[in-house]
C-alpha cells in the first residue's frame, strides 16, 4: 500500500516511514499542509496519515476541506490532542480514525490495516482468492494451505492485485503502490516481481492482458 | 481566648462596677442627709432642754420615752459633777468644746452637741454607727436591682453574643469545607459590616490563589503536551532498534534513538529552568555579573555547533559591562538567543554583541536567518508558542525563559530586524550595576 505520512516532527516522522516500509508499504512523507494539499491531489494514497498540528496549514482544516472537495482517501489522524471534543471534532471532520501520541509502531500498522481493510468492504484481515489466502495483519501467504516466504515488494504487489480480485491494473499504478518518491524504479521492477510470484506460486495465477494490464485470477 | 466569654466578662464587670459606683454615692448622699437631720435633732433636743430648768428628776422624767439608746444625754452642774446621765453605763466624757464634735469612746464613735445654761452644761450624744448603718440601707437598696440583674444580663448577653458569632462560626465552616479546587469567592452580602473586610481580604487571596492555581495547571497541561512529541519519537526509535533486522539497521536505529533522547532531555531541561525561573520562586542570587565575559564564553561555548552548521559566529564585545544578577540565569538566557540564532540560520552569520551605554547593558544576538513576521514577534514569547516557520527540535520554551529572567533581572527583551535588514535581532535590556 502506498501511503503519505504528514508529521512536522522530523523524529517522529523519520521513526513512522522506517516502520510502516518494513511492514511493507510504500510511505511519502511530508512536513507541512501546504505540501501535504499537493501529495493528496495526486491521488495516488491508499491513506493519509494526518498529524493535526502542522505548519503552515493546520491538519483539520485541510481534512475538511479534502472532503468538501469530495476527495474521499482514508485518512488516519495522528495528533496529541486527546481531549474527547478534539477527537470528536477530528472523526467528524471526516478522519476515518483516530490515533493519540505517544503510540506504537503495532498499533499504527494496525489501524492502518484496520482502515484499509474497513474501506475496502472487508471485515477480516485475510483476504481469500481461490485458493490464495492472504493475512494481512501477519503478512502470511498461503497457497493451497501452504505457507510461501515473499519478499517485501513481493507481498506488496500480492496485495495490491488482490485488494480488487478481477480489476486489472496498469504497471504505472503497480510501480506507483510499490516505491516512494525517493527510490529508484528499474525500468522492468514490476515485471520482475511478478516473474516470482508465478514461480514462487503458480504460473496462472496471474494474468496479464496487453493493453489492460495485470490482474489476479485466483484460479489455475 | 473566646470573645464571647471575653465579652461577657467585661461587659457584666462594666454593669457590676457602674452598680457599686450608684451605691456609693448613694451612700454618700444619703450620709450627708442623715448628718444634717440627725445634728439638727441633737441639736433640738439639746436647746428644748436648756430652755427648761429641769431637775434631774423632772429630765428623767421628760426623757421617760424617748429611744433609748439613740441619744446619751449627760447633765453637769457648775462644780463640775455630772447631776444627770440618761446612759449610766455608757462612758460619754464631757465635750472639750461647746457645739458639735465628734467623740470616740470605748463604746464607739459619737457626735455629740454641747451647751451650758446657768452652770449647767448639757450635753447630748448620739452614736454615728446609726447614721453610717442609715447610709449603708439605702446603698443596698440601690445596689440590689443590678445584683439581682447580673444573672439575667449575663444569659441575654450571652445568647446575643453567641448570635452574633454564629455567623463566624458559619463563615468559618463554609471556608474549612472548602477543598482545594473550590477557590470562588465566599458569599459577602449577609456578612455583618465589621466581618467584611476579613471576608473581603479572604476573597481576594482566594482569587490569587485561583489565578496561580489555574497558571500552574495551564503549564503542567502544557509540559504534558509538549512531552508527548519526544516520548512517541523514543518509543517508536526503540521499537525499530528492537525489531532492526541486521547491524546496519541497528546502528542507525540506535543512533536515532540516542538523538531522541538527547531530545526529551532537553524539552525537560527546559522545563525545568522555566520552573526554576517562576517569578516567585526566589530573589535572583545577587552579584556583579560582567555581560561582555559571559558572552565571550557563550560564544566559545557554541563554537562547534555553529561550524557544524555552517554558521560564522561573531562577537562585538565592550569593555567590562557590568550588571548585578544572577550569573547562572543570565547564562541560560544567552544560551538560549544564542542557541536559537544558530538554530534558525541555515548558513550564514550570527553576530553576539554586549555593550554599556545611557545607563544600560545591551545584550544582542543578530542572525541571518528568515527572522520573524513582526506579527509573531510577540507570541513566540509565549510558552510552547511554536511560530509557523519554527525550526526542527525547538521546545517552543527558550524564548519564554529569556523572557523570565530579563523580568527577574529589571530588565525587557525585544525582537527586531538584524541590522541590514535581513534575519532578526534579540535584544536584551538590562539596567548596569551602579
Amino acid at each position: 500500500m502506498r501511503l503519505l505520512l504528514v508529521e512536522d516532527d522530523s523524529m517522529i516522522g523519520a521513526a513512522a516511514q522506517e516502520g510502516l516500509r518494513r511492514e511493507g508499504h510504500v510511505v511519502d512523507w511530508v512536513r507541512d499542509g501546504r505540501e501535504a494539499a499537493l501529495a493528496i491531489a495526486n491521488g495516488v494514497y491508499d491513506l493519509v496519515l494526518l498529524d493535526l498540528g502542522l505548519p503552515r496549514r493546520d491538519g483539520l482544516s485541510l481534512l475538511r476541506e479534502l472532503r468538501a472537495k469530495g476527495n474521499e482517501v482514508p485518512v488516519l489522524v495522528i495528533t496529541a490532542r486527546d481531549a474527547v471534543a478534539d477527537r470528536i471534532a477530528g472523526l467528524d471532520a471526516g478522519a476515518d480514525d483516530y490515533l493519540v501520541k505517544p503510540f506504537d509502531l503495532d498499533e499504527l500498522s494496525a489501524r492502518v490495516r484496520a482502515v484499509l481493510r474497513r474501506r475496502s468492504g472487508r471485515g477480516k484481515s485475510v483476504i481469500r482468492v481461490g485458493e490464495l489466502e492472504i493475512d494481512t495483519a501477519a503478512r502470511h501467504v498461503k497457497w493451497k494451505r501452504r505457507e510461501v516466504a515473499l519478499s517485501a515488494r513481493e507481498y506488496a504487489l500480492l496485495e495490491a492485485l488482490a485488494d480488487r480480485p478481477g480489476a486489472f491494473h496498469t504497471r504505472a499504478q503497480l510501480e506507483e503502490r510499490l516505491y516512494g518518491w525517493d527510490e529508484e524504479i528499474a525500468s522492468n521492477a514490476v515485471e520482475v516481481h511478478i516473474h516470482a510470484l508465478r514461480r514462487k506460486l503458480d504460473a496462472g495465477l496471474i494474468r496479464n492482458v496487453r493493453g489492460m494490464g495485470y490482474t489476479l485470477a485466483g484460479e489455475s | 481566648m473566646s470573645m464571647r466569654r471575653r465579652l461577657l466578662f467585661w461587659l457584666l464587670s462594666s454593669v457590676l462596677a457602674g452598680g457599686l459606683a450608684a451605691a456609693a454615692v448613694v451612700f454618700f448622699q444619703a450620709r450627708y442627709a442623715a448628718n444634717e437631720i440627725f445634728d439638727y435633732q441633737l441639736r433640738q433636743l439639746a436647746l428644748t432642754l436648756r430652755d427648761r430648768t429641769y431637775s434631774p428628776r423632772e429630765l428623767a422624767e421628760v426623757l421617760q420615752g424617748e429611744d433609748a439608746l439613740e441619744f446619751v444625754i449627760q447633765v453637769w452642774g457648775p462644780d463640775g459633777k455630772r447631776v444627770y446621765a440618761s446612759h449610766p453605763k455608757l462612758d460619754v466624757p464631757g465635750a472639750v468644746q461647746l457645739g458639735f464634735s465628734d467623740l470616740t469612746t470605748r463604746d464607739g464613735r459619737f457626735r455629740v452637741f454641747a451647751i451650758q445654761q446657768r452652770g449647767l452644761t448639757i450635753q447630748v450624744a448620739q452614736p454615728v454607727a446609726a447614721r453610717d448603718q442609715l447610709a449603708l440601707a439605702a446603698a443596698g437598696r440601690t445596689l440590689l436591682p443590678f445584683v439581682v440583674a447580673l444573672p439575667l444580663l449575663g444569659w441575654l448577653i450571652w445568647r446575643l453574643v453567641g448570635r452574633e458569632v454564629r455567623f463566624l462560626e458559619s463563615t468559618a465552616k463554609v471556608v474549612a469545607s472548602r477543598s482545594p479546587e473550590s477557590l470562588e469567592a465566599i458569599e459577602t452580602t449577609r456578612v455583618p459590616e465589621e466581618i467584611q473586610p476579613l471576608i473581603g481580604a479572604l476573597n481576594g487571596l482566594l482569587a490569587r490563589l485561583g489565578t496561580a492555581l489555574a497558571q500552574q495547571r495551564q503549564f503542567i497541561a502544557d509540559a504534558a503536551h509538549e512531552l508527548r512529541t519526544p516520548l512517541t519519537a523514543l518509543m517508536l526509535q526503540l521499537q525499530l532498534a528492537e525489531r532492526a533486522r541486521d547491524e546496519a539497521e541497528r546502528q542507525k536505529a540506535h543512533a536515532m534513538l540516542r538523538e531522541g533522547i538527547a531530545r526529551a532531555a532537553h524539552v525537560v531541561e527546559q522545563l525545568l529552568t522555566l520552573a526554576r525561573e517562576d517569578p516567585d520562586a526566589r530573589k535572583a542570587a545577587q552579584e556583579k555579573v560582567d555581560l561582555a565575559e559571559l558572552a565571550r564564553a557563550v560564544a566559545q561555548a557554541h563554537e562547534s555547533s555553529a561550524a557544524a552548521k555552517g554558521v560564522a559566529l561573531r562577537t562585538v564585545l565592550d569593555g567590562p559591562v557590568v550588571v548585578e544578577g544572577d550569573r547562572a540565569a543570565l547564562r541560560t538566557l544567552m544560551d538560549n538567543l544564542v542557541d536559537n540564532a544558530i538554530r534558525y540560520t541555515p548558513a550564514g552569520d550570527v553576530t553576539i554583541k554586549a555593550q554599556g551605554r545611557d545607563g544600560e547593558a545591551f545584550f544582542e544576538v543578530d542572525d541571518s536567518g528568515p527572522g520573524i513576521p513582526v506579527a509573531e514577534r510577540a507570541r513566540v514569547f509565549d510558552r510552547f508558542y511554536r511560530g509557523e516557520t519554527a525550526a526542527e527540535g525547538g521546545t517552543g520554551l527558550g524564548l519564554a525563559i529569556v523572557r523570565r529572567i530579563a523580568d527577574r533581572h529589571r530588565g525587557a527583551v525585544e525582537l527586531a530586524d538584524a541590522p541590514g535588514g535581513r534575519g532578526l535581532a534579540a535584544v536584551v535590556k538590562l539596567p548596569l550595576a551602579s
